[in-house]
């Protein structure tokens, strides 16, 4: 497939440079991996029949699982196609573009399992096989913060997981002394669980959530999130940000799915208050910083939170949470890879030190103006219209304090992100300008990812759309 | 058991005042060979998963952990110091405070006195002192004494009752400990030659 359809795209390189360019194995070995990875998913997605059962029962392709196995395997081919033009460009990085496709490999396998998992523990254990092989990949030779940065994130996330861990074995303890036998398997776990909640269920819930938080970088436990997206290489932060906080919300998402069915308002006040901590504590964050990838990690936090208060309100909201999730894996996507770009080209991440990108860099400086359109939840994108499918459901669910606070933080992060964002793409160049060569290749999976974003705010073909309503509902989606 | 439940408590408590990493590592040790005589005298049915659990609480938790550290430490020429928590009124006042709080938080979870209530009471007192450790200290070895205490703390909160999980997810577990001790023997090493080696030149990112 690479060699069928490589050549084509690169051939703007003309051929004295191709007869330059290095064939290293390794990026093409992980583009093919991707590619058929994600060509199995979408596969898998329209051959398999609902709910069918894999592995013993320990996995199942429900519409969750199908949603979210295509999602997060498109990103990662997006992704290797950048590692291989990059590996390309740059042939100094060989040794660590091998160890990236070792990692990422069983990464990937592990991010599958953790969605398809129909028990607690094996996506649990598959999300924290998916932490041990990123932490690696997010030190970067020659950069000690970058290992402090690494070092922060695994932490926080054993620590997270752990907390999973014991809500689980709360969860388990409630289900015992119902004089029911606990199970972990998903399936088994709806039908045992019903009647009110009691104190074992509650602290159980409340440290599952905490736990499975912190992965999404929900306050209180954020801090290592804007740390570790600044100092990972983008593809790996562009890893972290769009594929592993998707496992982690499917895991938070089965969680809700088995013990808000028969009580739609458990937990909604808890998720409602860690996302409204959340998207201030990052409101505060994206006015205070000047540094670009720690703004769009800011931005991430506050995405967390608006996710959060989605899944809060539940109901009519649940449709809008999905769109919203679905945009922003795109967005982040885009903008942790334009970063890359940006950050190698000026060799700064400080926003006063970069301007007038759009003549500078033009892919870089279209994708970075787009992506903040997305981000900031602009029409015609996917993040605008589920944005206001959870504003009306606020509405509609009465809870019109939240609603003012949600819109004012939003504003907020609006003006700030504006005042710090526009000015890099617009202002006059600070320097004589340079056209460093940008092939389509490099710009292609953005492209693909942005074309995805359009097409979820104006027209979403039918059978996508029935399986976004199949997961809303067992959200309790209306 | 309640007995070594309370003297499961006194190793959480003790290497908090005693300001040295050999004694906050032999605190490990003992914890987990003190959750293997639990584990082998609960009056379980010997099943695979059963035995996997005491296996991975005597070679991972009780010899394997404390050793890989022990052994970095010793390589790095860490003579004394490194204390869990500060040497300080406040700071043990606090951690005494945690214990109470947890043996509250057992009181209203677990009504009625006896063994059960003094089990949810020393896991809830492991795990509060772990974070206590993780969010008071930052050097590195602290921080994985802390999240290696609140892995004690939530596998003797298991210790409780019957294992539920297939073995294979137990064996998968044991395995993710093993990593997960290679990944902090890494970043052991390596934080403290960074913070000592010059800067070198920055590669260019991925």
């Amino acid at each position: 497939m690479t060699s069928g359809v490589v050549p084509f795209l690169t051939s703007s390189a003309g051929p004295a440079n191709r007869a330059r360019l290095p064939r290293p194995a390794a990026p093409s070995a992980l583009f093919l991996f991707a590619a058929l990875q994600a060509g199995a998913a979408i596969a898998a997605a329209v051959a398999l029949e609902d709910n069918a059962s894999l592995a013993w029962g320990l996995l199942r392709a429900d519409p969750t699982a199908r949603l979210f196995v295509v999602l997060i395997d498109v990103i990662f081919l997006g992704i290797a196609a950048y590692v291989w033009n990059r590996a390309r460009a740059e042939p100094a990085l060989e040794q660590v573009v091998r160890e990236f496709a070792r990692m990422s490999t069983a990464f990937m396998v592990a991010a599958n399992i953790v969605v398809l998992a129909n028990h607690l523990m094996v996506g649990w254990i598959a999300l924290e096989v998916t932490t041990l092989c990123a932490a690696p990949l997010i030190v970067r030779r020659g950069v000690p913060a970058s290992r402090r940065a690494s070092w922060r994130y695994f932490l926080f996330s054993s620590v997270g997981l752990g907390l999973v861990l014991v809500g689980f074995g709360c969860l388990a303890r409630s289900v015992e002394l119902s004089g029911q036998v606990p199970t972990f398997f998903i399936d088994d776990l709806s039908t045992l669980v019903n009647g009110p909640p009691t104190p074992w269920q509650r602290i159980g819930l409340a440290l599952v959530f905490i736990g499975y938080g912190t992965k999404l970088g929900l306050a209180p436990l954020y801090s290592w999130l804007p740390e570790t997206y600044d100092e990972a290489p983008p593809a790996v932060t562009a890893l972290l940000a769009a594929v592993q906080f998707n496992c982690a919300l499917v895991c938070l998402i089965r969680v809700l799915q088995i013990y808000r069915a028969g009580n739609p308002e458990l937990v909604a006040n808890e998720l409602l208050v860690i996302g409204l901590a959340s998207m201030a504590v990052s409101t505060v964050s994206v006015i205070a910083t000047r540094n670009f990838k720690r703004l769009i990690a800011y931005a991430s936090i506050n995405h967390a939170g608006v996710i959060a208060i989605g899944l809060a309100i539940g109901k009519s909201a649940s449709y809008g949470v999905l769109l919203y999730v679905v945009s922003n894996a795109f967005i982040k996507a885009i903008l942790f890879l334009t970063a890359g770009k940006i950050k190698a080209h000026y060799g700064t991440k400080d926003t006063r030190e970069i301007a007038g990108l759009i003549k500078d860099l033009p892919f870089s400086g279209v994708f970075l103006m787009v992506g903040t359109f997305a981000l900031l939840g602009f029409p015609p994108f996917g993040s605008f219209v589920g944005e206001l499918i959870i504003l009306s459901g606020l509405v509609r669910a009465h809870q019109i304090l939240v609603f003012v606070l949600f819109c004012g933080l939003i504003s907020m992060t609006f003006v700030a992100m504006g005042r710090t964002v526009f000015p890099m793409i617009w202002a006059q160049p600070k320097r004589a300008v340079s056209w460093p060569r940008q092939t389509l290749l490099g710009a292609l999976p953005k492209l693909a990812f942005l074309v995805a974003l359009v097409v979820m705010g104006v027209y979403m073909p039918s059978a996508v759309t029935r399986v976004f309503r199949a997961v809303a509902a067992s959200l309790g989606g209306e | 058991m309640n007995g070594v439940l309370i003297a499961f408590a006194l190793v959480l408590l003790l290497p908090l005042f005693i300001a040295t990493w050999r004694a906050s590592l032999l605190g490990l040790s003992l914890q987990g060979f003190l959750m293997s005589w639990i584990a082998f005298h609960r009056g379980v049915e010997w099943s695979a998963a059963a035995i996997l659990e005491l296996v991975d609480l005597v070679l991972v938790r009780g010899i394997g952990a404390p050793v890989v550290l022990w052994l970095v430490m010793r390589q790095q020429g860490v003579r004394h110091g490194r204390p869990l928590i500060s040497s300080n009124l406040l700071s043990w006042g606090m951690a005494l405070a945690l214990v109470l709080i947890a043996f509250r938080v057992a009181d209203k979870l677990v009504p009625t006195d006896g063994e059960a209530q003094t089990w949810v009471a020393v896991s809830t007192s492991g795990l509060l002192l772990g974070l206590l450790v993780l969010a008071t200290q930052t050097d590195a070895f602290s921080q994985m004494e802390g999240a290696l205490r609140v892995e004690n703390a939530i596998a003797l909160f298991d210790l409780s009752d019957e294992p539920h999980s297939p073995v294979g997810v137990r064996l998968a577990q044991s395995l993710l400990l093993v990593a997960t001790m290679a990944l902090f023997r890494w970043y052991l090493v390596h934080l403290s030659r960074e913070a000592d080696a010059p800067a070198a030149p920055e590669a260019p990112p991925l």
